[in-house]
């Protein structure tokens, strides 16, 4: 307040690298307005929208915000994608998952970081050769778990010397008389 | 060095637009057509939110926006006041919101949970409008005196623009060809002209929705969030130049371009008009 005369009315706004600040009428509380790049609050203390951190250390060691990295895997046009404290992504696209979308969404397989748009695949194991949940596959190369004698990455096709894919029972060996078979 | 800059002023009279900057409600008061940039003010200080979607009640003079960090829906008077939270449950993304200043009612799209919702001023009686064939709705815009509701979803896949009557029924896409991510809708009811701003196209467009007259105002913009109409202009704001900007909606060319103190991304913006548009309330006529 500067309308008192003293030298100690007007004193510096409390907001990082010198920025403006105002005092909101009535409670008299002082708001930075003018928050360096990427922050935001009445301190500047949070970081803005798309980046992440915590520039004066209010949870641990400060972070400078920085804008979020959500490995390629979220939308430019979407707001809120990631966690203004954490980073941890919230908004992963293309069936990926993780803090930084940077692996597959389970019951999907492939490698999240690769550039093209089907990047992670669904697992779709065959039912009929597969032990276990369906949606399980391995993560890089989506093998599913096969019942005994069944192959193929779904589990949809009998080894070799083997046949008649039945449902839970996976498959039968061939029985072929050593005599007259030809392998 | 302390800036004296008096905050959280009350409107004068007189109409305004509003407009979301994270952290803060700003107004910029329109003198005719122009904006009077050295009078913009912030309205409403909320440091530690994310505003998105800004509408107006002219009836009771009420702000109301969406809050993606709560995530929340909440109101205040644009003559001072403290901040009322309406909506703090069952919210993800909301990222658009429209007054039915007749019917006392508002509606918000949330883009995570994929629903367009109402519920009274009050924030009762809410229940879902439509929670099928959503993917990203984004603007939402009611037409009170016609009873129609209008939104937008940037569904990269497939974008469209949509209406319904406000009760939910009669829903159907008005637009689905030539569009990218229609971030924008605004509904000016002296014209009864739809507009939309779209970050993919890159273009403004209006159409009257009865007449499916479509045509384009201007192309070659860069990133528009957010679009409002008053008179013969359209307002909006931009991703990439951090500013709200005036379009000539006639002539088709921008006129003016305000630059807020603090740079960062501009959001939702609305028109509070000085005076409610007239209309009769749907509801009563029928």
């Amino acid at each position: 307040n500067a309308l008192t005369g003293s030298s100690g009315d007007c004193r510096p706004c409390p907001c990082p690298e010198r920025t403006a600040c105002a005092q909101v009428p009535g409670t008299g509380e002082v708001v930075c307005t003018n928050c360096p790049h990427g922050r935001r609050g009445t301190r500047c203390e949070i970081c803005d929208d798309g980046f992440h951190g915590d520039p004066s250390g209010q949870s641990g060691a400060a972070r400078p915000c920085r804008p979020c990295d959500c490995s390629g895997n979220v939308d430019p046009n979407a707001v809120g994608v990631c966690d203004h404290l954490t980073g941890r992504c919230l908004k992963c696209l293309h069936h990926t998952d993780g803090d930084r979308c940077q692996h597959c969404q389970r019951s999907y397989y492939g490698n999240a970081l690769d550039t093209n748009a089907d990047k992670c695949k669904s697992c779709s194991c065959d039912p009929r050769g597969t032990a276990g949940p369906l949606e399980d596959c391995h993560p890089a190369t989506g093998q599913c778990l096969c019942l005994g004698h069944v192959t193929g990455r779904d589990c949809s096709r009998c080894a070799i010397g083997y046949f008649n894919l039945s449902p839970g029972q996976g498959c039968e060996r061939c029985n072929c008389n050593p005599t007259g078979s030809s392998s | 060095r302390p800036t004296p800059r008096p905050d959280v002023t009350p409107l004068s009279p007189g109409t305004h637009l509003l407009f979301a900057q994270s952290g803060k409600i700003e107004h910029i008061p329109l003198d005719g057509q122009s904006m009077k940039k050295s009078e913009a003010k912030t309205l409403l200080h909320l440091p530690d939110k994310v505003v998105i979607a800004v509408a107006y009640d002219c009836v009771e003079k009420m702000v109301y926006w969406t809050d993606i960090t709560g995530p929340s829906i909440s109101k205040a008077s644009i003559q001072g006041g403290e901040p009322i939270t309406i909506i703090r449950t069952d919210l993800e993304s909301p990222e658009g919101i429209a007054i039915d200043h007749l019917g006392r009612t508002m509606f918000w799209t949330d883009s995570m949970r994929d629903h367009i919702e109402v519920a009274s001023l009050d924030g009762s009686q809410r229940r879902v409008l439509f929670d099928t064939d959503l993917v990203n709705p984004r603007p939402i815009i009611a037409d009170p005196a016609h009873g129609h509701l209008y939104w937008a979803d940037w569904n990269r896949d497939a974008p469209k623009i949509e209406t319904s009557y406000m009760d939910g029924t009669n829903r159907r896409a008005l637009v689905t060809d030539n569009l990218g991510l229609p971030n924008g809708l605004t509904y000016d009811p002296q014209t009864s002209l739809l507009c939309w701003a779209d970050a993919g196209t890159r273009k403004v467009e209006c159409m009257n929705p009865s007449r499916s007259d479509r045509r384009k105002v201007m192309e070659g913009i860069q990133y528009p969030f957010a679009v409002a109409a008053y008179g013969r202009n359209l307002y909006y704001t931009d991703w990439r130049r951090d500013a709200v900007i005036a379009v000539d909606r006639a002539v088709g060319r921008e006129t003016e371009e305000y630059l807020p103190q603090k740079r960062s991304r501009l959001y939702g913006i609305t028109t509070a008009y000085a005076q409610c548009p007239s209309g009769q309330n749907y509801c009563t006529v029928n």
